[in-house]
């Protein structure tokens, strides 16, 4: 609750999530709830969404046609929407991921070689 | 959008679910129900946010906050009906006058002729001459150039037209074969003129109506074609009808019937199809496609060359320029630009002051709402959020503006159309409204709402909210520092008073011209017109003998004090211009004459019956013929230019064909074609040495007019019943013409200095109001410590009296220099005139001190106990 129990958690860049959100859905159509649990989890609660955020997200993706929307029904028998990735989402995301590898790829270099000096 | 609403129904479902799964995770976790749902809350975030963010991915924002700002707008307007009712009306008149300015421009100036190649039809006309050409120099060209794919020449004419047994006065036109192919219309009914019909003299006797003359006149007859009238007393057959919407090729006059002018010495009773010194034709020319006008121009430069070196004595120095058509040339059309242009620049002016009164009144309503503003920025509103919304309101302003002005405008613009301007001549203005002027009209009404919404662009920029706040909406810097809007009332209140100095100018001019020596008289006269020809009075000595008896006849009407007679009378625009050659001269070709002066045949009583004074010599006299030696009166102008003395009686001049005449009278100068024309060099002869059938006759008489104008009417029907007047009546009424362009820019300026003098009360009212009730506290403290009222005056309102008398002088200055621009067109427009500065001064200072009489009396009456107590 307090800032200094979440300081091992980051804030999301804009746009990242969008990343993230399409890379969660890689693995099968899933509903809102489920989509921030997973990204929660699976950075190891590093990456903290405020989950209402997720909404507007969601819905710029549906617009850009990267993904799309369906009822359905979820694990405890809720009725709920079901984001599915499309075939262009799936592009999108090589383009993404690639885009992102790149940038982390670049930060890491700037940041590296004064760690090695550090480390020599 | 109802994909949007869609998704954002499904929203709602989702945001819940999701919250609902959430606090069944927590109660999972072993978290009380209570504190899992405030938890899974927390962690959503702000629902309203959310929703309003991911409507926003869904939403043209812009347009719906546009939608906003416009209800707004609306709702403001209706809270403060009088700032909108004053702003509309303001507007309304402004853009009004742009529009019907612009619409009058359009018509005269702008607009080509309405006839199929409208942009390849020109005419011709004398480089530094009036508008025509002599009938063989358009012969010449039409006959020798390589750029034109038709040449025609046209002359209006009154005719008498004989139908059914009626003769009518109409106005028809004599054109050329190719006239019809240059204008390139098809008949609506029957067949136009064609080349064959002008060959020679007699070839053909056809003649063509006018779709309104067929309408009006023949009550639209469907079997017109081959229908036999009689043209001055000759026998012609219809053969066609123009289409509608055809009014002949002048923008400002109607043609009724269209005759062969091959036929038109039987006509006009003077052969002048050979006469190159004759200029009595217009011409129109149709430009081969393709071709540039610098190559028309070159080409007309080697054909005039060519009829110069031809015609040495006749056509020296001819020289030739295409002009555009519908104006008679250059020659009204010059003028009528330079004057429509010069109206345009005013109701321009006009709206720009309207703009900056506005843009003051916003200014101060924006400083009104600093508080207002404040509070919305405080709370996050953008500034140009607010900047936009108080731009949609002045547009909002401006086209409700723009709507009034449409509407006034089309009002106006048919009204002209369908106005005849008091004149015997086929004046008509072709001014009907366009629909494209409802788009200049929108066009002008949103650039001035954007111009006068932008004025309060500064404040709201600079608008800290802070501060704003703190002090209730009064910044500090408030009544000590000028403002933009105190700049912009001076301009105003200068611009304003351009306006007024030129309406001023013009009204004193007019009201000069009304009572001006014209060198006649035209009160206590009657001028009764008509032409022999139209009766077919061919033989000079038959026209002759008719005017001598008329006259003698009408010289014994009682109460008649003198009578006389003249081709044509001064004013009539149907005056003719000779050159003078001095005694000594040999050789006559034109660059070598002394000067070119107006000339008239005119019989014995003429002087008389006009009011002419003779101030020297003799009348002319019937015993002046043609046997006796050549005789003339001449004005004092025409002595000082040739002899530079007044001493002319019993001297000599030369006309072009070397005969020598002998001055015997000296007369009065006075007005000859236009009424702000310098003293001008005028000739009269005796007509009994060169008969006219065109007969003007002036009747002096104390008495009745209409009386004699019947007597007049009886004996001229007792002489000859086929004689067709064309008008009888009062000299001065006839005269309306030459008043009628000092009377059209009276009424036109007169209109927009009233419009300038109410904006500029307006403005200044406002303006004071706002400053007055901006300081009433400030005011009621120095009432309250005991300051007096001429103090008080001067805290509240010295500024305002500083801007009234700034942007007064700076605008009667401009308006003097102005004006010097008025005096082509109305007669001795002079803003040196004393009477016309102390007007202006008068009406200045009069508008001033009314418009800021409320704000006086309200700083008088300052309450300081209740005032501080409310405050």
């Amino acid at each position: 609750m307090s800032t200094k129990e979440q300081k091992q958690r980051i804030e999301l860049l804009q746009g990242t999530l969008d990343l993230l959100i399409l890379r969660t859905l890689l693995l099968g159509p899933t509903h809102g709830h489920a989509i921030a649990k997973a990204i929660e989890f699976n950075s190891d609660d590093v990456l903290q969404v405020e989950q209402g955020s997720l909404y507007p997200a969601l819905h710029r993706l549906i617009k850009r046609g990267w993904i799309s929307a369906e009822e359905g029904t979820s694990e405890n028998n809720r009725r709920a929407k079901f984001y599915r990735l499309t075939a262009k989402g799936r592009r999108q995301l090589a383009v993404e991921t690639s885009k992102w590898d790149k940038l982390a790829g670049a930060i890491a270099q700037i940041l590296r070689p004064a760690k090695r000096e550090g480390e020599s | 959008m109802s994909r949007r609403k869609r998704m954002m129904e499904g929203l709602d479902q989702d945001i819940r679910e999701h919250i609902a799964t959430e606090t069944q995770d927590n109660i999972e976790r072993g978290m009380s129900p209570e504190d899992s749902r405030y938890a899974a809350m927390r962690k959503f975030g702000n629902v309203t946010r959310i929703k309003e963010e991911t409507r926003e991915v869904w939403t043209l924002i812009w347009l719906e906050q546009l939608l906003q700002d416009f209800r707004f707008a609306l709702r403001t307007l209706r809270k403060n009906p009088g700032f909108a009712l004053t702003a509309v009306l303001i507007l309304a008149l402004g853009i009004a006058a742009n529009v019907i300015v612009f619409g009058v421009l359009q018509a005269l100036v702008l607009r080509q002729l309405d006839v199929p190649h409208g942009d390849r039809v020109m005419t011709l006309q004398p480089k530094d001459a009036g508008p025509f050409l002599s009938y063989p120099e358009m012969r010449d060209v039409r006959d020798g150039n390589t750029v034109f794919s038709a040449v025609a020449g046209y002359e209006v004419n009154g005719f008498g037209l004989e139908a059914n047994g009626v003769t009518r006065p109409v106005w028809g036109s004599e054109v050329s074969g190719q006239y019809f192919e240059v204008v390139g219309i098809k008949a609506f009914l029957g067949r136009l003129l064609e080349r064959s019909d002008d060959d020679h003299p007699g070839a053909s006797e056809s003649a063509v109506l006018s779709w309104s003359a067929w309408k009006s006149d023949f009550a639209a007859d469907p079997n017109i074609v081959g229908t036999k009238v009689r043209i001055d007393k000759l026998p012609y057959t219809i053969v066609g009808v123009t289409p509608e919407g055809f009014y002949g090729t002048e923008k400002i006059g109607q043609i009724d019937i269209y005759v062969p002018m091959a036929n038109e010495a039987s006509l006009d009773g003077l052969n002048w199809l050979d006469l190159r010194t004759h200029a009595n034709v217009f011409s129109i020319v149709l430009i081969k496609e393709g071709v540039t006008l610098p190559q028309v121009q070159a080409e007309l430069n080697a054909i005039t060359a060519r009829i110069a070196r031809q015609y040495p004595k006749d056509e020296e120095g001819l020289a030739l320029k295409l002009a555009r058509p519908g104006l008679v040339g250059d020659f009204i059309g010059g003028p009528t630009r330079g004057f429509l242009t010069a109206v345009m620049a005013l109701a321009g002016i006009v709206l720009l002051a309207a703009c900056a009164n506005l843009g003051s009144l916003f200014a101060a309503r924006t400083a009104d709402r600093a508080r207002e503003i404040a509070i919305r920025m405080a709370v996050g509103s953008s500034r140009w959020r607010i900047l936009r919304q108080l731009l949609v309101e002045a547009v909002v302003i401006s086209i409700f503006g723009g709507a009034c002005a449409s509407v006034l405008a089309w009002m106006a613009l048919t009204g002209l159309a369908n106005w005849h301007p008091p004149t015997r001549f086929p004046l008509k203005f072709l001014v009907m409204p366009q629909p494209s002027l409802i788009l200049i009209a929108f066009l002008i009404s949103v650039l001035a709402g954007v111009l006068f919404g932008l004025m309060p662009l500064r404040q709201i920029f600079k608008t800290d909210p802070n501060d704003a706040i703190k002090n209730g909406g009064i910044q500090a810097s408030a009544g000590r520092r000028w403002a933009l809007r105190d700049v912009l009332l001076a301009a105003q209140i200068a611009l304003c008073c351009v306006t007024v100095t030129a309406a001023l100018v013009s009204l004193r001019g007019l009201g000069e011209a009304l009572t001006m020596d014209l060198g006649f008289n035209p009160k206590n006269a009657i001028r009764t017109e008509f032409n022999l020809s139209a009766a077919a009075y061919t033989s000079d000595a038959a026209a002759d003998h008719f005017q001598r008896q008329l006259l003698e006849r009408v010289s014994q009407i009682p109460g008649v004090e003198a009578a006389g007679y003249a081709n044509t009378t001064p004013l009539d625009f149907d005056v003719s211009m000779a050159d003078v050659f001095s005694e000594q001269t040999t050789d006559f070709r034109p660059s070598n004459s002394a000067f070119d002066t107006y000339f008239y045949h005119v019989s014995p009583g003429y002087l008389a019956a006009a009011g002419t004074p003779l101030l020297a010599g003799r009348d002319v006299s019937f015993t002046d013929t043609q046997k006796t030696p050549a005789v003339a009166i001449v004005n004092q102008e025409f002595a000082r230019r040739l002899f530079h003395s007044q001493q002319a009686v019993g001297r000599y001049f030369k006309n072009r064909n070397g005969v020598s005449i002998q001055i015997v009278g000296i007369m009065a100068d006075g007005k000859h074609f236009t009424l702000s024309e310098d003293p001008k060099a005028a000739v009269f002869f005796p007509i009994s040495q060169k008969t006219d059938t065109r007969t003007a006759l002036i009747v002096r008489t104390q008495r009745d007019t209409a009386d004699i104008v019947a007597s007049i009417r009886e004996v001229v029907r007792d002489l000859d019943v086929a004689v067709p007047i064309s008008e009888s009546g009062p000299w001065s009424d006839q005269l309306a013409l030459s008043i009628f362009p000092s009377q059209v820019a009276t009424v036109a300026l007169g209109l927009f200095g009233a419009f300038g003098l109410l904006l500029s009360i307006a403005g200044t009212f406002g303006l004071a109001s706002y400053t007055v009730s901006k300081r009433l506290r400030e005011l009621s403290i120095r009432v309250a410590l005991g300051a007096q009222a001429k103090q008080i005056l001067a805290a509240a309102l010295g500024r305002m009296l500083i801007l009234l008398g700034s942007g007064s002088v700076v605008g009667i200055v401009l308006g003097v220099a102005a004006s010097r621009l008025l005096s082509a067109i109305v007669y001795q427009a002079s803003a040196q005139d004393p009477l016309v500065i102390a007007s202006v001064v008068f009406t200045t200072v009069l508008t001033g001190s009314l418009s800021i009489v409320g704000p006086v009396t309200r700083v008088l009456h300052v309450d300081p106990a209740n005032l501080l107590r409310e405050q």
